[in-house]
């Protein structure tokens, strides 16, 4: 439950991230100032540096370590960060030649073309272009939704490659301490990210202890540690990935999963929906399968405070409340709204309604919606009935955006309702 | 939001390349004077006697430029530079810093202020 001592230490971390971005961008841009140059030469080269310390931010906000996002906010608040800081880079980036070019003008159109010109044999340019248009490409597939995950990723990849180009190009043009110093950081972050999260050395070890299926293209599965176990709080997620076993062919990739429910000696539970190639096929998922897990993240329901609660679940998004209500009695009224297509696709319903006749203070209500978004005025507490509550939504983004709507529309807070994204594209 | 300003950003910054790009080839200044001075001879001597900050002529790659009105926009310190003034600075043009040349938006700017055609010293 939520003490004034912590909500202020949550105020405190919301200013973390706009705090770091700042450092980032002045600290290279305080020292590398140009003073007595010509406006347009002086804006480019205030436009570069800001653009680089913003690339730095955003290669440090990709390093998904458990307590660098704690102190940050959660790994749904640095990715959001992330994205905003590389578009960011990017807009600045792609100024930086223009303004160096705009400064070559006065002098003759000649000039101005000859400082970006990318047939000039000049390596500091090339590095340069080769950098920006990297960058060009991999955020060009980075807003490529459809594309497969394994896809996305390797050309996502283009981005750090155009980073270093760009980082070459900085050295190229002689800036010694200041280059040498941004180049190593970029190399160093790139290469933290690179072995300890996607090549997962930073995953501690576990094995599948259980599957079981639990509806429709749905299975849970019971993980057991093999060495240090993570110590998770109910409405958090891990990533996981899922290797062979004796007939299992795992993909591999490292997915999300809302934690919903711990067991004995440190085991925990996870619900895996096929919703893509790799999760359709773990629903084959056998015991015995070596697994490892990074994590845990998120503060979904960390910190709950004492205010009658409304939680709206839809499909697969039950399980973090699922977990919640599998840890512990909950001691504040509780509206549970748990929607999900069909009777076939209604996981945990039993065990949920065996709960809500144990608890006088949760009730659910659970329905099938069919495909499409339900009309959920009648599923969702009048505006009088609403006064005072603290609001959580998990489901599919479409039910989301429209729960925060109406429940918008029904006069609750815009910081009362919580909700967590899982794209982390 | 991001998708668009990605969108909009890239576009405009292609747009504003080709113009660089089409500018430059468009623009075509009157080469009397860049001929006129090709055809200057400059001696050693005559070179000598434009040595200060104020009246200052360097030869560079074989050619002399009148660098007086472009000194104080010099990056460098004007220690650095006002020495090679009535000199021929090309060794100190060709390794600016560690030993690197200067870029290709230095050569264009250069050639602004040509003058002439470094006749060299005696024996040279």
């Amino acid at each position: 439950m939520e003490t004034p001592a912590i909500a202020r230490i949550i105020d405190l971390r919301r200013l973390s991230l706009p705090a770091l971005l700042l450092a980032f961008v002045g600290a290279p841009v305080v020292w590398a100032f140009p003073v007595g140059l010509p406006f347009w030469r002086a804006l480019g080269i205030v436009l570069g540096w800001a653009g680089v310390g913003l690339l730095l931010a955003c290669l440090l906000l990709m390093v998904r370590e458990v307590r660098l996002a704690e102190c940050l906010g959660g790994i749904e608040r640095i990715t959001r960060w992330h994205h905003g800081s590389g578009v960011a880079a990017y807009l600045l980036l792609t100024m930086h030649p223009l303004a160096l070019a705009a400064a070559g003008w006065a002098e003759s159109p000649h000039v101005a073309w000859a400082i970006i010109s990318p047939f000039a044999e000049s390596w500091p340019v090339w590095l340069g272009w080769g950098g920006l248009c990297l960058l060009m490409l991999g955020l060009a597939t980075t807003f490529l939704s459809r594309l497969p995950y394994g896809a996305w990723r390797r050309l996502h990849g283009l981005l750090g490659i155009g980073a270093l180009l760009g980082f070459g190009h900085i050295l190229q043009m002689g800036i010694s301490a200041g280059a040498l110093l941004v180049t190593a950081a970029a190399v160093l972050l790139l290469l933290w990210r690179a072995l300890r999260i996607d090549l997962g050395t930073a995953a501690k070890p576990y094995v599948v202890q259980s599957v079981r299926s639990v509806a429709q293209a749905m299975v849970e599965v019971s993980l057991r540690p093999l060495a240090i176990p993570i110590e998770s709080r109910p409405g958090q997620f891990v990533l996981v990935a899922f290797f062979r076993g004796p007939r299992y062919r795992g993909c591999g990739e490292f997915h999300p999963y809302t934690v919903s429910g711990a067991g004995k000696d440190h085991e925990f539970r996870i619900g895996v929906k096929a919703l893509g190639d790799c999760t359709t096929c773990m629903q084959s998922l056998e015991a015995g399968v070596a697994a490892r897990v990074q994590g845990p993240f998120g503060e979904f329901l960390s910190h709950l405070p004492a205010r009658p609660r409304l939680w709206v679940a839809g499909g697969i998004g039950i399980t973090p409340f699922l977990g919640y209500l599998r840890s512990r009695p909950i001691d504040q009224p509780t509206h549970l709204v748990y929607l999900y297509r069909g009777d076939e696709d209604a996981a945990y319903l039993d065990e949920l309604k065996a709960l809500a006749d144990r608890s006088p203070d949760l009730a659910l209500i659970a329905q099938a919606t069919g495909a499409g978004l339900p009309d959920l005025a009648p599923l969702v507490p009048s505006t009088e009935a609403l006064v005072d509550h603290e609001c959580y939504v998990c489901g599919p983004p479409g039910l989301v955006k429209a729960v925060a709507q109406l429940l918008t529309a029904r006069g609750v807070p815009g910081e009362r309702i919580h909700f967590e994204r899982f794209d982390f594209r | 939001m991001s998708r668009q300003l990605y969108l909009v950003s890239t576009v405009a910054f292609w747009t504003i390349v080709l113009g660089f790009a089409l500018a430059s080839n468009l623009w075509n200044p009157s080469a009397d004077g860049a001929a006129k001075a090709r055809e200057k001879v400059i001696s050693a001597a005559e070179l000598s006697r434009h040595s200060t900050p104020q009246d200052c002529w360097m030869a560079i790659r074989g050619s002399v430029y009148d660098l007086g009105a472009y000194l104080p926009d010099h990056p460098s310190r004007p220690d650095v530079i006002v020495p090679w003034c009535g000199r021929d600075a090309t060794a100190a043009y060709e390794t600016k810093t560690k030993g690197r040349p200067h870029s290709p938006y230095a050569d264009k700017l250069l050639a602004q202020y040509l003058i002439g055609r470094f006749a060299g010293t005696p024996g040279s």
